[in-house]
């Protein structure tokens, strides 16, 4: 079990600072990075090395948190503490901040495209998510402000393939939005967390969502169409969402991340015990009750907190992280044998 | 000393005596409790019910008005707006201000701040600007 994570190398990213997001952009050849420093540093592959291609230093005056790619690859979105949002249009190796998006009160936490890339999500410490829809002369419009959540919302996150956009939570809570008639509305709220949700990811097809906590578990939601047996009595035409599985005992500390590999179904997670984890369904685990082993456990992976974890989305088992540190680490992901 | 049937023990008065006091000093106090927890409740009631009313209220005239500028302008670009700032005033219309006990009155009001924020946002207004005299604010 020891050999199937390798280190391929680690790189100060944000030196004298935390570095906080990875971002993979889609052809999963440039990797972006963002920190406590302020800057957004993008790396691209040389030779065996990852080199900083460009560093984005002027558009932020607080903490960058999140980053996100376009689906189409040539815009970055940047959330902020400085309660703003910032669009990056990639022009070769250059990029350029087409428009800044206002409105939130206070901390922007996170930001995610849509898969059409038509729409953008983000969520603040305000305790709102905001949708915004993208039009063709890059202007940005407000669509909806969702006050769903009691607390500081930490994540949002697209279902890879439907207009579903969940959001995680410092009220435990998990919730679920869909589109009616030009607006935003909360259908689901998936409870069962003790703690402050950190993160969310999908799998490949969208069925599954797997939530991390400061409870110290990953769940893993299943969605359940209605009318079928599982789904049960549910409420008119909107799927459930039940909690299949829960992986606790793994972790010892807060779980600040999750990854899902859309290309394998091995799921990393990032943990404020300075490690990295990753885990493996069952083959023959039943779908609606599915168990999880773990796979690999990478123990001081980074000398402090692991904030984030990041499948790259075209070479199977390359795994970047990045830690409360300032660096970030490429790891080989080899699937144990008896797995 | 036994008891004489069918009469109440003259002992009984005096023994029970503390008992009967403490029952009647509880209800005494009970009903000032709940004379001086109505009053506060009152007081409280009316004090967030302004509250409400003048946050919904400002944010009526704001759209109010927005409505009536952005009505002579034309075009694409303001149908947007103007659709927007129409659903805010039927949410606020729909909002029953009258009626203390509706049970979604905290639910409808976080949609109309939302969609305040988003009109706000459409027509690049800061939203935390300080309307009125005083900073609309929530302690719950």
């Amino acid at each position: 079990m020891k050999d199937s994570l390798t280190l391929l190398s680690r790189i100060p990213a944000h030196p004298d600072s935390r570095c906080w997001f990875l971002a993979w952009n889609p052809t999963g050849t440039l990797l972006a990075s963002c920190g406590g420093d302020r800057s957004i540093r993008i790396w691209g592959k040389e030779g065996d090395a990852w080199v900083c291609k460009s560093v984005l230093g002027e558009g932020h005056q607080r903490t960058i948190r999140k980053v996100a790619w376009s689906p189409c690859g040539n815009y970055l979105a940047s959330a902020s503490f400085d309660a703003t949002t910032c669009i990056w249009k990639k022009n070769h190796e250059d990029f350029e901040c087409v428009a800044t998006l206002e409105g939130h009160e206070n901390e922007v936490k996170s930001v995610a495209w849509a898969p059409s890339g038509s729409l953008l999500a983000t969520c603040s410490r305000d305790k709102s998510v905001w949708v915004w829809e993208v039009d063709e002369e890059d202007e940005y419009e407000c669509m909806s402000v969702l006050n769903s959540h009691t607390q500081d919302v930490k994540h949002v996150v697209w279902h890879p393939n439907q207009e579903l956009l969940a959001s995680a939570s410092y009220d435990d809570t998990v919730k679920l939005y869909r589109e009616e008639e030009d607006d935003w509305v909360c259908f689901s709220t998936l409870e069962g967390h003790e703690s402050t949700v950190w993160s969310l990811a999908f799998d490949q097809s969208g069925e599954r969502l797997a939530s991390c906590s400061d409870d110290k578990t990953v769940r893993i939601w299943h969605q359940f169409n209605p009318g079928s047996e599982q789904g049960g009595a549910g409420s008119g035409t909107d799927p459930t969402w039940k909690c299949v599985c829960t992986l606790s005992g793994f972790h010892t500390r807060t779980v600040y991340d999750v990854a899902w590999c859309h290309l394998t179904g091995a799921l990393a997670t990032a943990c404020g015990d300075d490690a990295i984890r990753v885990f493996e369904e069952e083959p023959l685990s039943d779908p609606q009750q599915p168990t999880f082993s773990l796979a690999a456990h990478m123990a001081r992976a980074h000398s402090q907190d692991v904030n984030c974890v990041a499948w790259n989305p075209k070479e199977p088992g390359l795994l970047a992280s990045c830690s409360d540190d300032g660096e970030m680490a490429f790891w080989k992901y080899q699937r144990p044998e008896a797995c | 000393m036994a008891a004489v049937e069918g009469e109440p023990d003259a002992f009984d008065a005096i023994v029970m005596a503390e008992t009967r006091f403490h029952g009647e000093g509880y209800q005494d106090g009970y009903a000032e409790g709940v004379h001086a927890g109505v009053m506060e409740g009152r007081q409280y009631g009316v004090q967030q019910g302004a509250s409400i009313g003048s946050e919904v209220g400002t944010y009526l005239g704001f759209a109010v008005m927005w409505q009536q500028l952005l009505r002579k302008t034309s075009g694409e670009k303001y149908s947007k707006k103007i659709k927007v700032l129409e659903q805010l005033i039927e949410m606020i219309q729909n909002f029953p201000l009258e009626d203390p006990v509706y049970d979604k009155l905290q639910d409808d009001l976080e949609k109309i701040r939302g969609r305040f924020k988003q009109v706000c946002s459409l027509l690049h207004i800061p939203s935390d600007l300080r309307l009125g005299s005083e900073r609309i604010s929530f302690s719950f």
